[in-house]
């Protein structure tokens, strides 16, 4: 698939997950779609390494999981966030926002 | 680590969510996509694309539930399991190994760890130490088992607070106790006021003992039971709190209940109630010498304070000790010593030892024997170790093709290692588990070798927590052991050679798996020689006997006294008893001593002798009392002199004289093979010591303490010279039970309340004074056996696999004309040289643990070259026989059958 999107940076894809969730509760299909939507403009994201990182952030008690109806009428495994998962993403969000204005930063001194 | 255990546990569960997940996924969005206008087929192609393969994705779930190494064992376990299930042979024989090991270790680990190991069941154990006095004491009277003070000092060392939180004192006895019924002997301690709350004991129900209880001379009747005592004996009732009982017929009320688990502070003498030491002259009839500083007869112990350490508390406790002894030593009752005497007893020195696991003389008596014992279990278990290593070094050589197919397949060495290694560790881990379940049976059977009293009271065979850990700790290391040299052995060998090979003629660890049986022999040799020396100390022992003839002979014991009767008339009585049974006919004669023979325990103390000059004995001769006939009864010969008469019986005040009999022992040791008989003796060994005592005879040897005695003896007329005794010596005629019948009836018409305790034939008390032998020599036996059973099947599979191998060449010697001899010797060769550098090896050692076990043997050294000769011999004779079946197997190999193998 060739593309002009860059490969999404390592451990990013966890904090995308939690952001998307932060909104809503959702399936792994409608994490999927959303991942799908900035795929297509931005970054590009292995539908595959999804699954594993969702049962990885469960494991780690950030995210919950249950199965209820879909919007299909199907049963499909909903995730949520937790506290600890809440927290999680605001140490994220800011650790982000610090990097990308450190970044900024020097990139503003050598001009 | 815990959370993927239980993920392990949960698999299955997992498996199934995972996949109704990505179903959902790959359904949804097939849909998505066709709605889009994609064929199915086209949409399910552009899924997978998008995923990756539902296989991987799955994989990579997996691991995030079990991380890799987890997932990786599970996965070997479960391989393991499968391969074992289609080679149910070598899997039993395999387990079987493993679980004789482990379940011996297991059951001799649980009783060094009641007997020697556990500490008490109270605050803190380990700040706990006993007070031992090391030097010459000036006591006037002492009784007990060793580590004995007085009440006094105990009560001296309770102010000494700037190094102890507190002492506290206890002694053992035995009271006649009636909780309203019969009056039952029952085990008791006598202990200072101090004694709960130092300990830390709870009351269960009621109140424990405070100072108060113990303040008063005589003042606070009243007992504390143990929760086991009260559970059984009074069915938990609540409200015993205020009952009555009679100990030694006087009333006391029951305070309260100690805490459960809390069994006093001796494994072997389990207390059913606890008395203050006030009561003392009750708990002890006719003891009234508590508050002597002279008396020792209890074990002082003290708590240290946490920030002082023992070593600290001893040189602290000097100043005040030796302060003591020169005050004691300035009392006008101090006894009269010899300057030499006196300097010693003043440079006596107060020791602490530490006492976490309490006071013990079961455990004086058996920690050598158990830990003797838990060693051979420990070789035992290697032994059935390397067997195990040796069954999968050939399982390895069998399976080296599928291994270095995996090899090649890009397995890595570690990987194929840990396979082996859980190989292994599953077999260790079954075979744990039925040795754990085998072990209680074991540990049931080894108590049944010790005096039933002891271990009905003291020790459990039940599993513990404990226990458990261990048996999965053992198990474990085993498994590894067993497992490492398969695993070492997988990760070197060179690929390319392995597959360049003939089928069947890998080498299969072979020189390793010689080495092993070597050291199994080895290890065989040590067991069986330490087997043999036990069996002989036992059959030394047995056929030596007592020095007397036990056959009809019973003995039993009353106590009329601890039934509350004064010294006169409990004479009395046992002089009426005595009469009587003699009367009997199905009695041939009866006798009394004051001490019982055989018990472990004796009367003692040195003594003066005045013959030609004065001189003192250099040690404590042994002593006893018994009545006229007393030798003849025992069947022990007068060798000069004569016994007793009842003249000699008589009170003092009714003309009775005391004169005294010694033992051939004494006459050589003291007399130097001239005649004692008339000579003076007395005891103790002051300056003011009369040696009024005349000896009247001299009697051969018998055994008093134990069978292995051989000690010097003295013995007095009772009554004349000495208190009275309890112990009857009966000589049957005809058939033993009526005449136990007879004499339970004479001594009931006497005294209906009077109790007859230890009633038993003298063969059972000789037996039961060689339970320690008995244990040693039955365990150690047994051992033995299993060792050398082991380490023949380790042989016969080195030798058969050799058999395997080496038939193409063996074909290829017949061919060109070896003989069936010459053929089978090749092999029997094998064998020969595996058990003769095993026995080479095992020499040295032998030598080495003969010291370790020499304390316990009776008329054989360790070195005893005829048990080490017998020993090679069984070794080498058994030996080749095992290898004998694969080498006749080797010898009937037809040169064209072996040819063909190719």
């Amino acid at each position: 698939m060739p593309s002009a999107r860059f490969p999404i940076p390592q451990g990013t894809l966890d904090m995308l997950i939690l952001q998307i969730l932060s909104l809503e509760p959702a399936h792994g299909y409608g994490i999927a779609q959303r991942l799908l939507q900035i795929s297509k403009s931005v970054i590009q994201i292995n539908q595959g390494s999804l699954y594993p990182a969702l049962h990885r952030l469960e494991q780690k008690k950030w995210l919950k999981a249950e199965w209820r109806q879909s919007e299909t009428g199907r049963e499909a495994k909903f995730y949520a966030l937790t506290a600890a998962g809440r927290k999680q993403l605001a140490t994220e969000r800011d650790y982000w926002a610090r990097l990308a204005g450190a970044v900024q930063v020097i990139f503003d001194e050598g001009k | 680590m815990l959370k993927q255990l239980f993920n392990w546990l949960r698999l299955r569960h997992l498996e199934q969510d995972l996949g109704r997940e990505l179903q959902y996924h790959i359904d949804r969005r097939i849909d998505d996509l066709t709605h889009s206008g994609l064929s199915e087929a086209e949409a399910r192609r552009q899924v997978t694309l998008e995923i990756g393969g539902v296989t991987q994705l799955r994989e990579e779930v997996r691991d995030v539930w079990l991380t890799r190494w987890v997932r990786d064992f599970a996965y070997d376990l479960r391989f393991s399991a499968r391969s074992f299930r289609r080679s149910p042979l070598f899997t039993a024989t395999a387990v079987l190994s493993f679980a004789l090991g482990i379940g011996a270790t297991t059951a001799i680990y649980s009783l060094v760890d009641q007997v020697v190991l556990h500490a008490l069941p109270v605050r803190e154990p380990q700040r706990l130490v006993v007070f031992d006095w090391n030097g010459v004491t000036a006591s006037v009277n002492a009784f007990g088992t060793y580590n004995l003070l007085s009440y006094p000092l105990c009560r001296d060392l309770q102010q000494q607070e700037q190094f102890f939180d507190g002492a506290f004192c206890r002694a053992a006895t035995t009271i006649s106790l009636s909780t309203g019924g019969d009056h039952v002997p029952t085990a008791a301690e006598v202990v200072s006021g101090t004694y709960f709350p130092v300990l830390g004991i709870q009351p269960t129900i009621g109140r424990l003992f405070t100072n108060d209880d113990d303040s008063v001379l005589g003042a606070s009747p009243v007992v504390v039971l143990s929760y086991d005592f009260w559970k059984t004996q009074f069915a938990s009732a609540p409200d015993v709190i205020g009952r009555k009982v009679l100990v030694n017929r006087h009333p006391m009320t029951i305070i309260g209940v100690a805490a459960p688990g809390f069994r006093g502070l001796d494994v072997g003498e389990v207390p059913s109630l606890w008395i203050p030491a006030a009561m003392s002259a009750v708990a002890i009839p006719g003891f009234d010498q508590m508050l002597n500083r002279r008396v020792r007869w209890m074990q002082v112990f003290g708590r240290l304070r946490p920030d002082v350490t023992q070593v600290e508390a001893q040189a602290g406790l000097q100043p005040w000790f030796k302060a003591m002894l020169a005050d004691d030593e300035r009392r006008p009752e101090f006894p009269k010593i010899t300057p030499d005497r006196r300097q010693r007893y003043l440079g006596s020195v107060l020791e602490l030892a530490p006492a976490a696991q309490g006071h013990s003389p079961l455990r004086r008596r058996l920690s050598q024997p158990l830990w003797v014992l838990f060693g051979a279990t420990g070789v035992l278990l290697a032994l059935a170790c390397m067997n195990v290593a040796g069954l999968f070094l050939a399982r390895g050589s069998a399976r080296s093709r599928e291994i270095f197919t995996r090899l090649a397949l890009g397995a890595s060495r570690g990987r194929i290692g840990r396979q082996l290694l859980s190989d292994s560790i599953l077999v260790a881990l079954a075979g744990g588990v039925l040795g754990t379940v085998l072990a209680p049976i074991v540990i049931g059977a080894l108590i049944a070798f010790l005096p039933r009293d002891i271990a009905a009271t003291a020790l459990r065979s039940t599993l513990n927590p404990r226990l458990l850990l261990f048996a999965v700790l053992v198990s474990l290391t085993a498994g590894v052991l067993s497992g490492l040299a398969p695993a070492f052995l997988a990760g070197r060998r060179s690929l390319m050679a392995a597959l360049t090979e003939r089928a069947g003629a890998a080498p299969g660890g072979l020189r390793l798996r010689r080495t092993i049986v070597t050291a199994q022999i080895a290890v065989t040799v040590i067991l069986l020689v330490g087997a043999a020396l036990f069996v002989r100390t036992l059959t030394a022992l047995m056929a030596k006997g007592p020095g007397f003839d036990t056959s009809n002979l019973i003995s039993f014991s009353i106590d009329p006294v601890r039934n509350g009767y004064s010294r006169e008339n409990a004479d009395r009585l046992i002089r009426g008893i005595h009469e009587e049974i003699r009367a009997l006919p199905s009695i041939q004669s009866a006798a009394i001593a004051n001490n019982p023979l055989l018990t472990g325990g004796s009367w003692n103390g040195q003594m003066t002798i005045q013959a030609d000059q004065r001189i003192s004995t250099d040690r404590e001769v042994h002593l006893n009392a018994v009545s006229p006939e007393f030798f003849s009864t025992l069947g022990v010969k007068i060798a000069a002199g004569r016994d007793f008469v009842d003249r000699d019986t008589l009170p003092a005040s009714e003309g009775g004289l005391c004169v005294a009999i010694v033992n051939d022992a004494f006459a050589k040791r003291y007399f130097n093979g001239r005649s004692p008989l008339g000579a003076h003796v007395g005891l103790g060994t002051g300056p003011d010591t009369k040696a009024a005592v005349e000896i009247v005879g001299v009697a051969s040897n018998i055994s008093y303490r134990g069978v292995r005695e051989e000690w010097e003896q003295a013995f007095f007329p009772l009554v004349s010279c000495a208190t009275s005794g309890g112990t009857f010596y009966v000589r049957t005629r005809g058939s033993r039970a009526a005449a136990i019948q007879s004499i339970r009836r004479i001594v009931h018409d006497a005294d209906p309340t009077l109790p007859l305790g230890a009633v038993r034939t003298l063969d059972e008390q000789v037996s039961r004074s060689l339970t320690t032998e008995r244990m040693l020599a039955a365990l150690s036996g047994g051992f033995g056996v299993l060792a050398l059973l082991l380490s023949l099947v380790g042989l016969y599979g080195v030798m058969s696999f050799t058999v395997t191998q080496r038939t193409r060449e063996i074909g290829v010697r017949v061919a060109l004309g070896a003989t069936r001899l010459a053929t089978m010797w090749l092999l029997l060769r094998d064998a020969l040289v595996m058990t003769t550098l095993g026995i080479a090896i095992a020499l040295p050692s032998v030598w080495a643990l003969g010291r370790v076990i020499e304390s316990q043997l009776y008329d054989v050294k360790p070195t005893d070259p005829t048990t080490i000769v017998a020993a090679a011999v069984l070794l080498c004779s058994t030996t080749l026989l095992a290898a004998l079946i694969p080498a006749r197997r080797a010898s009937t190999v037809s040169p064209v059958d072996a040819l063909r193998l190719e």
